[in-house]
């Protein structure tokens, strides 16, 4: 019965083969559409997520401030300083960092040669590679021997690399950061545009033992704790914890956040998460508008063929068809015809997502292919197919066998 | 004030027998249609009542209808009205789909029967490639299928010969020899000297109910 149900809906479209060819274009570019605008707006999700990211996934800030809610003028009020203590204090009782690195920074003059420039240098502890998610190019990345004995070695990033060196080789020379001489021990890989603040470029960083910063610069501060948690819906727990942490040590309000400053990417993601939400939204709205359009095309060419058929109709339910025998196998009839344009749009979608993907070129999003997708733009396809059958099947299920059987 | 009412039939009483042979005669507009679905639980009668052995059918809903047609009822049309893209056996199949009879038993009653009619050989040819007294008997095999209690003809030499018609005839009061009700509805004075009992409508009443001896 299905199988005869099956032909009878290839037999339909045969029957009207123009317009089910423009029917099926229909269904098919309205679920390639489903692939091909989803994927691209998870795609350009992933780019931005990815630009965002390249200062370190899910990266979580902590800066020491100035006392807030107070009566005294703001240059007057008391500053925070956080130091080793309290880096260790978060280290060992927040139990939502997956790592935590303290970090100082200054603009310190760096000279190589008879080369000279300002450069943001930072002191780092070795951790800061993971959460950085930074590559080494050449050389080997600071130990924990390097924080430990105050060694005086540096990391640098590629464009300091090219402002202070040109292109020789960087391993092995040394600079004077601040009049102390330094010795270059590893060179980074490029990381690139960073989408999130023009501040952070990474690449134009030389990195130091935390420690041996602190001895150039003569305090024993850390100027703040970069750190990530296990996973991204701790953000808010994390926060919270360190806050909690360190406003008891530096004696300040757990609400101060002025004492206790904390940036997170991940809320900074969160906002542009719900612009991603609202954009996939409309772009599936879009696709499935689309895929309606090709679905009332369905409907209409059904609706003939019921007209045309109403004496088999009127046939079946003489020889003892029931209305849901004759509902159902029109709304049979038409999901088939539907599917059949819905798995030649899959392949379209996929084809063409293949192929956007293949356009070289930085900032163009590429449609990203995920089976979730696929399951969506089938699930749509399904849906469009069945309420497009439920017109035709009501009107074959009204058909009074009396009248049709005496068509002729 | 706009009293349009039509009765199509008014005042039939009437009575049909197991195993009887039965014509049904009359000018266009006489009711011979509405009689004719009326036995067949096509439709109800507006008013008044209609048992099919001892059911009353006017009592019956859709679905319980639809049962009953399928399994009491074997439909025989002027044009045939088998399905074009079918083979002649799947046509003669097509009421066992409605009821729970497997694959296998299906093809083997339908095949039974288009022996019985003499077109065996015919089974996979579709109804394009059949001559028109081959349509009428596959349809009459669809007819049998589910062993009904009352074949119900319509015009069913209508759309053939004289000699085809004929040969369905004599297959039809074949049937009837073995016991099957018949019922035949038709303009034709030839099926008209052939039957058992001959029912004269006119306006919607019986003008006459002649019943006489087989020849």
């Amino acid at each position: 019965m299905i199988r005869e149900t099956i032909a009878q809906a290839l037999a339909t479209m045969t029957t009207h083969r123009r317009w089910a060819a423009l029917t099926m274009f229909g269904i098919v570019w309205g679920t390639a559409s489903v692939i091909l605008l989803v994927g691209w707006g998870v795609g350009s999700q992933r780019m931005t997520d990815d630009g965002m990211q390249k200062v370190g996934k899910n990266l979580v800030f902590v800066w020491a401030g100035r006392i807030g809610e107070d009566l005294s003028p703001a240059d007057e009020r008391r500053l925070v300083t956080f130091d080793f203590d309290d880096l260790e204090a978060v280290r060992k009782s927040a139990r939502r960092i997956e790592h935590i690195s303290g970090e100082n920074f200054t603009f310190a003059h760096v000279r190589y040669g008879s080369t000279g420039r300002i450069v943001d240098v930072r002191g780092i502890e070795p951790v800061m590679k993971q959460l950085r998610g930074v590559t080494l190019a050449a050389g080997r990345f600071i130990s924990p021997e390097d924080v430990k004995f105050r060694r005086r070695v540096a990391v640098i990033g590629q464009t300091a690399r090219e402002r202070l060196l040109g292109p020789r080789p960087a391993v092995g020379k040394r600079l004077t950061i601040n009049g102390q001489r330094f010795e270059i021990i590893g060179l980074l890989d490029r990381v690139g545009a960073q989408l999130s603040r023009n501040r952070t470029l990474l690449d134009e960083q030389v990195w130091v033992p935390i420690t041996s910063l602190m001895t150039l610069l003569g305090n024993e501060k850390v100027d703040n704790m970069v750190m990530r948690p296990y996973r991204r819906e701790q953000n808010n727990a994390l926060k919270s914890e360190v806050r909690a942490i360190l406003a008891r040590r530096v004696h300040v309000s757990p609400t101060d956040e002025e004492a206790v400053f904390v940036i997170s990417l991940i809320d900074f993601l969160s906002g542009f998460d719900a612009v991603f939400r609202f954009m996939n939204t409309f772009l599936l709205l879009l696709a499935v508008g689309t895929l309606s359009i090709g679905g009332i095309g369905v409907m209409n060419m059904m609706l003939v063929s019921v007209n045309e058929r109403r004496q088999e109709i009127g046939l079946r339910l003489a020889v003892g068809a029931q209305r849901r025998h004759v509902v159902g196998q029109f709304l049979v009839e038409t999901l088939v015809i539907t599917l059949v344009g819905g798995v030649v749009g899959v392949l379209f979608g996929l084809g063409s997502c293949k192929a956007l993907a293949a356009i070289p070129g930085e900032l163009v999003a590429r449609p990203v292919i995920l089976p979730e997708i696929v399951v969506l733009a089938i699930v749509s396809t399904t849906l469009v197919g069945i309420i497009s059958g439920i017109g035709p099947a009501w009107r074959a299920a009204r058909v009074d066998p009396a009248d049709s059987l005496r068509a002729d | 004030m706009g009293d349009s009412e039509v009765r199509a039939l008014d005042g039939i009483d009437l009575d049909i027998g197991p195993g009887e042979y039965v014509g049904v005669v009359g000018p266009s507009g006489s009711g011979k249609t509405t009689l004719m679905d009326i036995i067949g639980c096509l439709s109800r009668p507006t008013t008044g009542s209609y048992e099919f052995e001892s059911r009353p059918v006017h009592q019956i809903d859709d679905v319980d209808l639809a049962v009953l047609r399928g399994e009491q009822i074997g439909f025989v049309f002027q044009t045939f009205n088998l399905l074009p893209r079918l083979k002649a056996v799947e046509n003669v199949e097509l009421p066992m789909l409605y009821r729970r009879v497997s694959r296998r038993e299906r093809r083997e009653r339908a095949m039974e029967l288009l022996r019985r009619v003499g077109l065996a050989n015919r089974a996979d040819h579709r109804p394009a490639e059949l001559s028109g007294g081959e349509r009428q008997r596959v349809a009459i095999a669809r007819a049998l299928v589910n062993r009904p209690s009352v074949i119900l003809a319509d015009e069913p030499t209508g759309a053939l010969d004289t000699n085809t018609g004929d040969a369905i005839m004599d297959l039809i009061e074949q049937l009837n020899g073995e016991g099957q009700t018949v019922v035949v509805v038709t303009h034709d004075p030839r099926i008209a000297g052939r039957v058992r009992r001959l029912l004269r409508l006119r306006d919607g009443v019986v003008e006459s109910d002649v019943k006489r001896e087989a020849p």
